[in-house]
């Protein structure tokens, strides 16, 4: 099996900040460092915890705790509220000294990428890919602040690239490859896979797999036809060879907001306004990306019935936070009692020049002006200077968030 | 879990301007009280924008409690926006 390994040198290099959120914070506020602290999206003792520091973590806290959960674990816990602006500067720092060794960068998230140095100069690519590691360690910490510290992780492909990263934290350098692949996978459990848990873990279970080794063993064949069931069975096989299946650039598809709503006693009406101000964030997103928008979704989750949803497409494109809340407020009428958690999406995208003519031309081209005019306003002098009066009290309720997984809006 | 407070107080600030990749160094401010401090590290600079304004935020600690200062580079103007000396 050996042979099959990807055995080229190793030119991905995953990073990873450590304990993102937390560890901003114990960089500005130096009062905070070497303490245990946790960020959260809004100050409640029911809410759920973002980010742990390496303190909180130290103590059994975990990211999606509840803070009143925390709080036993840690009596002295020092719980902070997430504060967009200061992560979106440090993701964009980041960015900037990665881009330094190569034009060729994924950000999978906003405390995560990889550089693909194959396709730099040979300047860069020729030297020791563990020295540029601790020269980006260094960067980091002269650059934004001392207290900053990452993982990193080298290897043939994404996937081992973040397994690597993974394996010393905080602030560890490592590198698999051909030669420790199989020494690294024995000290593994399947679920410090990216990708397996839950539903997959217990898949490759139910087959007799157990360890990453019995998964790294396992043939290409079995992996599809009775694993995964698809290609990707193959995918696995390659990916955990150290060959590349994840150098792929998702489509936007659907672009969506949701609100955990601050009492689960709100009256409609006051539930309907936190909806229209996610219609009008919506919106403003579907309109950076340049994009329109046939479908409108709502969901709600409620304590009794669980998940509720209600979608609507349209025959014609739509655009502004007005058409959106008109379709959504219409599918919100049969929305259940005993609410705690809103969304709202809009989905069969397409780009803006794309617009075919309408026989309401002149209606369409009046919307689009105020919209655009509404939307130059709020660049101008800041986000929601202007916004429909519907939503004037629901803006210290519904803040803007930071979204993981995602590095379109950052 | 109200351990930080939030201001908008307007103040003096004594800052020096060189070079680097932070050129701009508060190093101590006077607030309304009267009250001087003397800013031990900046903890961390960002520029953030309120519409096209820039306004620079500087995260600082005298040592003591940790205070956020918001340079306006079009109104020249500083404000201290929050103070957290809940630590101890």
């Amino acid at each position: 099996m050996r042979e099959q390994y990807n055995t080229e040198r190793p030119l991905i290099m995953h990073i990873d900040l450590n304990s993102c959120f937390a560890t901003v914070e114990q960089q500005a506020r130096p009062m905070l460092r070497n303490r245990p602290v946790v960020i959260v999206n809004r100050r409640t003792e029911s809410t759920s915890i973002v980010t742990a520091s390496y303190e909180a973590k130290a103590f059994g806290v975990k990211v999606g705790m509840r803070v009143k959960d925390a709080k036993k674990l840690v009596p002295g816990l020092i719980v902070l509220e997430s504060d967009p602006a200061k992560y979106r500067y440090v993701y964009h720092k980041m960015m900037s000294i990665m881009k330094r060794y190569s034009p060729h960068i994924t950000m999978k998230s906003i405390d995560e990428g990889a550089i693909d140095f194959s396709l730099t100069t040979d300047i860069i690519r020729n030297r020791d890919l563990v020295d540029v590691g601790h020269e980006m360690k260094l960067r980091l910490k002269e650059e934004i602040g001392r207290a900053m510290r990452c993982n990193v992780g080298i290897s043939t492909n994404r996937f081992l690239a973040k397994t690597a990263a993974s394996l010393h934290k905080p602030d560890g350098l490592d590198i698999i490859d051909h030669s420790n692949l199989r020494l690294v996978f024995a000290t593994l459990k399947l679920t410090d896979l990216t990708g397996i848990a839950g539903r997959n873990e217990r898949r490759l279970n139910a087959v007799g797999i157990y360890t990453p080794l019995e998964f790294l063993d396992t043939n290409a064949h079995i992996l599809h036809a009775m694993v995964f069931k698809s290609i990707l069975g193959e995918q696995w096989y390659q990916r955990l060879r150290g060959y590349e299946v994840d150098d792929v650039t998702h489509e936007l598809k659907t672009i969506g907001r949701q609100y955990v709503l601050e009492d689960r006693n709100l009256p409609h009406v006051a539930i309907l306004q936190r909806l229209h101000h996610l219609c009008e964030s919506v919106g403003a997103r579907l309109r950076s990306q340049g994009k329109r928008a046939r479908g409108v979704l709502v969901y709600a989750k409620t304590t009794e019935r669980g998940y509720w949803h209600a979608r609507h497409m349209c025959d014609l494109p739509f655009f502004s936070d007005g058409a959106i809340y008109a379709q959504a407020s219409m599918l919100f009428a049969g929305v259940p009692a005993g609410i705690y958690e809103i969304g709202v999406s809009c989905y069969e995208l397409s780009d803006s020049v794309d617009d075919q003519l309408s026989l309401f031309g002149d209606q369409l081209a009046r919307e689009q002006q105020v919209t655009e005019a509404i939307d130059a306003i709020n660049k101008r002098f800041g986000d929601r200077t202007i916004h429909v009066a519907d939503t004037l009290g629901t803006g210290s309720h519904v803040k803007q968030k930071i979204p993981f997984g995602s590095t379109r809006y950052l | 879990m109200d351990d930080e407070t939030f201001l908008n107080e307007r103040i003096e600030v004594l800052a020096s301007f060189g070079e680097g990749l932070n050129p701009c160094k508060p190093l101590r401010f006077r607030r309304v009280s009267g009250r001087e401090v003397a800013i031990s590290e900046i903890g961390l600079r960002y520029p953030t924008n309120k519409g096209m304004r820039t306004v620079h935020v500087f995260d600082v600690t005298d040592g003591g409690a940790d205070y956020r200062l918001e340079f306006d580079t079009e109104r020249l103007t500083w404000y201290l926006t929050r103070e957290a000396d809940h630590y101890a």
